[in-house]
């Protein structure tokens, strides 16, 4: 079963809500959770792919309950909390070093937020798959080699056939690098799916959805 | 197999969101791994410095200059990297063009993948759960959300944005701006069409 932050073609009768569309923050504790997220996302403690993780590990109700910034909020207490920095609603007399701990300085945010964090890198390995070619999707969406893992392989492509429609070089891979098992680079592809191959009622033939994916998610198609 | 679960801190935490991060910060503040005028500096940032104004500018800059067009489609970040445009969640970013024949909608289904130096951060709809869930299967009855109708001659391209890859949809140019110059095209993009849910149009007053 795919895990709750996995929406990608769920039933849902909501109307989207375009009110207010252009409101950022709708109150000021939104914008400390936002600010105190970025800056301890320079920390080193972490990485990105861990944060993700972090945020979708969440008891599945208050995922689904949750507004937006208090999903971050509760990801980032869980990030303190597997750091050693706070224990049992409070902060910890503990384990933690300081001395790993980067704090964020006003001087350099502009430049760090300008640099930004790359995922791209030297590829090792001659890619796989080539442009305009057609790969199936494996069927096990789950990470493979960490329990109930993090991956960006979404439910409603597995097992789907597509076409290769864009390279984009090698990518840090997330189920690896999620869990500090090292950046892993592998390829990433944009993959082209019919929308009548994935849903049982599509609403137009000539539609199609194109996802992001790694080469660890493909196969050759036979 | 491996287990890395991770625990859930969170729940020893006051359950209103308000007193759980004054709870973190204090904390943090106390320890020393937090500095307010870095987090000012943030936040200055993305509410005053970065927004769909600097997506806007590429999109008229592409409808005024062939060439330009084609350098931002083939080499993207170069592009953007020279303008100053690149930055933290907008690394790698590929720019999808509006045809006659294809209209392009972007979504993140499983978070919220959303191109911060070229759109500013998301509007809450991007987030929301329905959007999340509908954009894939069903965009046309989402884009009528928006009260975006398309023909049946265009094909709807949903790119869902799963990782580090951003996307900005280059829209069609209005028929009713023709000859206009860059500068006055700006206001004519508006941050929905560049994500596929809206299309340009003449700014308000006009």
């Amino acid at each position: 079963m795919s895990k709750a932050h996995d929406m990608g073609g769920r039933l849902d009768p909501r109307r989207i809500d375009i009110t207010s569309s252009n409101v950022i923050f709708k109150a000021d504790w939104e914008k400390e959770v936002f600010a105190i997220t970025l800056a301890l996302g320079f920390s080193s403690l972490w990485n990105l792919d861990r944060s993700r993780y972090a945020r979708e590990s969440l008891e599945p109700q208050d995922y689904l309950q949750f507004s937006y910034f208090e999903k971050w909020l509760a990801g980032l207490i869980n990030l303190l909390g597997e750091n050693g920095i706070i224990k049992d609603g409070k902060e910890s007399g503990g384990n933690f070093k300081k001395s790993s701990f980067r704090v964020l300085e006003a001087k350099n945010v502009k430049k760090l937020l300008h640099m930004g964090v790359p995922t791209k890198r030297d590829s090792t390995t001659e890619k796989k798959f080539n442009l305009g070619e057609t790969v199936y999707v494996r069927t096990n969406n789950s990470n493979i080699k960490v329990e109930k893992g993090h991956t960006r392989l979404p439910d409603y492509v597995k097992g789907r056939t597509g076409k290769v429609i864009a390279y984009h070089g090698s990518h840090v891979f997330p189920d690896a690098n999620a869990h500090f098992l090292g950046e892993s680079p592998e390829a990433l592809y944009s993959v082209e799916f019919k929308s009548q191959d994935l849903w049982d009622k599509c609403e137009h033939v000539e539609d199609t959805v194109v996802v992001d994916l790694w080469e660890s998610y493909l196969e050759k198609f036979k | 197999m491996k287990k890395d679960n991770i625990k859930l801190f969170y729940k020893e935490f006051p359950s209103n969101p308000e007193a759980r991060i004054k709870a973190l910060k204090s904390f943090l503040e106390k320890k020393g791994l937090i500095d307010q005028k870095a987090l000012d500096e943030i936040l200055d940032t993305y509410q005053n410095n970065v927004g769909p104004l600097n997506g806007a500018k590429i999109v008229a800059k592409a409808w005024t200059n062939k060439k330009f067009k084609a350098d931002l489609i083939n080499n993207t970040d170069k592009v953007l990297k020279d303008m100053d445009l690149n930055g933290r969640q907008g690394e790698h970013v590929v720019v999808v063009e509006n045809t006659e024949t294809v209209h392009n909608l972007i979504v993140c289904t499983l978070c919220s993948c959303y191109p911060w130096p070229l759109l500013g951060l998301p509007p809450s709809w991007y987030k929301s759960d329905a959007y999340r869930s509908r954009a894939v299967r069903e965009p046309r009855a989402v884009l009528s959300d928006f009260n975006v109708k398309l023909p049946i001659s265009k094909k709807v391209k949903v790119w869902d944005s799963t990782s580090e890859i951003r996307y900005l949809v280059l829209p069609q140019q209005p028929p009713g701006s023709k000859g206009l110059s860059e500068n006055e095209l700006v206001s004519w993009v508006t941050r929905d069409s560049m994500i596929g849910t809206g299309f340009p149009k003449p700014p308000a007053g006009e």
